[in-house]
C-alpha cells in the first residue's frame, strides 16, 4: 500500500478545498449580493471549468505554466521553479477544476436566505461583510459544508488535471488516483482494488468527520 | 403533394415513385456491399505512421482499416474485456503474448501461431527543444544544464521500458531519477517535452519525425546496444469476424514497399 500517496492526496485535497472555500465564499456572496447584469458573465466563467476534459485542462495548464508563456515564465521566475511537475502546480489545477463544486452550492445557498431580512439588516446599516459572516454564513451552513464536500472530494478522485500535469513523481505528484490506475494498467487488479478500498474508506472517514462537524446537536431540523 | 395526390395526376405521380423505388434498391445494394471497417488496435508510437499506409491499403483492396490509438497495455486491458477489435498492433511483444496465452488471440497462419508476428523494430532517441539552447547527445544526459527528463512510464510503454535500460546501461539511472518525469504514454512524453516543461524526452523516432516536432527540436539517436530491441509485434485478436481480412492487413504491412514507407516514419523494417 501506497501510504505516501494517500498522505499526498489528502493533503492536496485539504489544501484545495481551504484555498476553494476562501476563494468561493466572498465571490459566491458578492454574486448573490451584487447588482448588475454582467455578474452573470462572472457567474458563467466560473462554472467553466465543468464543461472541459480534465486532461485536456491538464494541457492547457501545462502549456500555460510553461516556459514558453510570458505567464509562466512569471510564476517560475517568482517561485524560483516551474510549477508543472511540482505540488503547488497540482494545487492551482485542483483549485481550477474544482471550482465550480465550490461556488455553485455557495450561490444557490446564498440565494435561498429570505431576502427581506438581507435587506432589512442592510438598511439598518450592516455592511456587506457583517451581512455575510452573521447571516449568509450562519444561515447557509448546509452550502457552505456541501461545497466543502464536494471540493474535497472532487479533489480526492482528481485524476485528469494530475495526469498531465502531474509528471507521476513519487511523494510530489503520485496521488491515490495515479497509483490506481497505474495498478489498473500493469494488470495488478488485488493492488488495485485495495487502493481502491483505502480511497474509499478515507473518503467516507473524512466525509463522516464534515457532516459530523457541521451537524447541530438534536438533528439536521433543530 | 406530388407523393400523395391522388389518381388524376398518374405521370407525375408514378415517376418519383418509381425514382424512390430504384434509390432504395441502389441504397439497399449499397448497404450490402459495404463491410463494417477493419478495426485495429495500434500503440500509440504508431499514430504519425499508420493513416497514410490504411490510405493506400483501402486504394490497393477496397478494404477500410480504422485504428484505435493508445498505450499497448490500455488496449491490451480493452482486448481483455471483450473490445471490438480485429486486429492488434502493438509497441512490443509481452503484451500481444499475454493475449495469446489468454486464448484471445492468435497469429494462425504463421509458421508458430503462438508468437506475435514482428512488423517492426522501435527507436529510441533523445529529443529537446531548438530553443531550449540544449543540444540532445548522450553528453546531455550527464549535464546539469538537464533539470527535468521526460520518460514514459517503464511499467507498461516499451519505451519506456527501453529508456530505463538505456540510463542503466549509461549507469546514470540513480543520478537522474530525482530528474525525471513519468508520462502516461509516448506521445505524452513528447508533450511534455514539446510545451517546454521538461528540458529533453526519451521518445519514439516516429514521434520525433513527425512535421511538428522536426520543426520545433531536434534528437540524437540513443545507441541501439544501450536497450534491449523495441521489437514490435501483431496478433489477430481471435473474436474476429474478419479473419482473412485482417491477414491482408498484416501481409500489406509486411511487403517491402510498406515496410520501406515504415523505415522513412521511424521505425526499423523487420527484413
Amino acid at each position: 500500500m501506497d501510504w505516501q500517496a494517500l498522505a499526498l492526496t489528502l493533503k492536496l485535497a485539504t489544501v484545495t478545498t481551504a484555498i476553494l472555500l476562501a476563494v468561493a465564499v466572498p465571490l459566491a456572496a458578492w454574486l448573490v449580493l451584487g447588482r448588475g447584469r454582467w455578474l452573470a458573465a462572472v457567474e458563467a466563467l466560473a462554472a467553466l471549468p465543468l464543461v472541459l476534459p480534465p486532461t485536456v485542462l491538464g494541457f492547457f495548464l501545462l502549456v500555460l505554466l510553461g516556459p514558453r508563456t510570458a505567464f509562466g515564465r512569471g510564476i517560475t521566475a517568482l517561485l524560483g521553479h516551474p510549477l508543472a511537475f511540482s505540488f503547488s502546480g497540482l494545487v492551482v489545477g485542483s483549485v481550477i477544476y474544482s471550482f465550480p463544486f465550490a461556488v455553485q452550492p455557495l450561490v444557490a445557498g446564498f440565494a435561498a436566505v429570505e431576502p427581506g431580512i438581507v435587506d432589512a439588516a442592510r438598511m439598518l446599516g450592516a455592511s456587506q461583510f457583517r451581512v455575510l459572516t452573521t447571516m449568509l454564513i450562519p444561515l447557509a451552513r448546509r452550502s457552505l459544508i456541501a461545497a466543502a464536500v464536494l471540493s474535497f472530494l472532487h479533489t480526492m478522485g482528481e485524476f485528469g488535471v494530475v495526469l498531465m500535469l502531474g509528471g507521476d513523481i513519487p511523494g510530489a505528484t503520485r496521488t491515490l488516483s495515479i497509483v490506481l490506475y497505474n495498478q489498473v494498467e500493469n494488470f495488478d487488479y488485488a493492488a488495485a482494488n485495495r487502493t481502491a478500498a483505502i480511497l474509499l474508506a478515507s473518503s467516507a472517514i473524512a466525509l463522516a468527520a464534515i457532516y459530523l462537524g457541521g451537524r447541530p446537536r438534536g438533528g439536521r431540523r433543530a | 403533394m406530388l407523393l400523395i395526390g391522388g389518381g388524376k395526376h398518374r405521370m407525375p405521380n408514378s415517376i418519383p415513385k418509381r425514382f424512390l423505388i430504384s434509390l432504395c434498391g441502389l441504397a439497399c445494394l449499397a448497404s450490402l456491399g459495404a463491410q463494417a471497417p477493419l478495426r485495429v488496435a495500434a500503440a500509440a508510437d504508431l499514430e504519425p505512421v499508420l493513416p497514410p499506409i490504411f490510405a493506400r491499403f483501402q486504394q490497393a483492396t477496397g478494404i477500410h482499416a480504422e485504428a484505435t490509438f493508445q498505450a499497448s497495455a490500455v488496449l491490451t486491458t480493452q482486448i481483455q474485456n471483450g473490445a471490438p477489435f480485429d486486429l492488434f498492433l502493438s509497441a512490443d511483444t509481452g503484451y500481444p503474448k499475454r493475449l495469446i496465452d489468454a486464448g484471445l488471440a492468435d497469429a494462425a497462419g504463421t509458421a508458430d501461431s503462438s508468437t506475435p508476428i514482428l512488423y517492426a523494430r522501435g527507436t529510441l532517441v533523445l529529443w529537446a527543444r531548438k530553443d531550449s539552447r540544449l543540444t540532445p547527445s548522450l553528453d546531455l544526459l550527464r549535464s546539469p544544464d538537464l533539470k527535468r527528463l521526460a520518460v514514459a512510464n517503464p511499467e507498461r510503454a516499451p519505451y519506456g521500458r527501453a529508456a530505463v535500460a538505456a540510463l542503466t546501461s549509461l549507469k546514470l539511472y540513480e543520478a537522474l531519477k530525482p530528474k525525471l518525469v513519468t508520462a502516461e504514454n509516448i506521445s505524452q512524453t513528447a508533450q511534455f517535452v514539446d510545451s517546454g516543461n521538461a528540458d529533453a524526452g526519451l521518445i519514439s523516432l516516429t514521434s520525433a519525425l513527425t512535421p511538428r516536432l522536426s520543426a520545433s527540436g531536434a534528437y540524437f539517436v540513443i545507441p541501439r546496444e544501450l536497450y534491449p530491441p523495441i521489437e514490435q509485434g501483431a496478433v489477430i485478436v481471435s473474436s474476429t469476424k474478419q479473419r482473412a481480412r485482417a491477414h491482408k492487413l498484416l501481409e500489406y504491412l509486411l511487403s517491402a514497399p510498406v515496410q520501406l514507407q515504415l523505415a522513412k516514419s521511424g521505425l526499423t523494417p523487420v527484413h
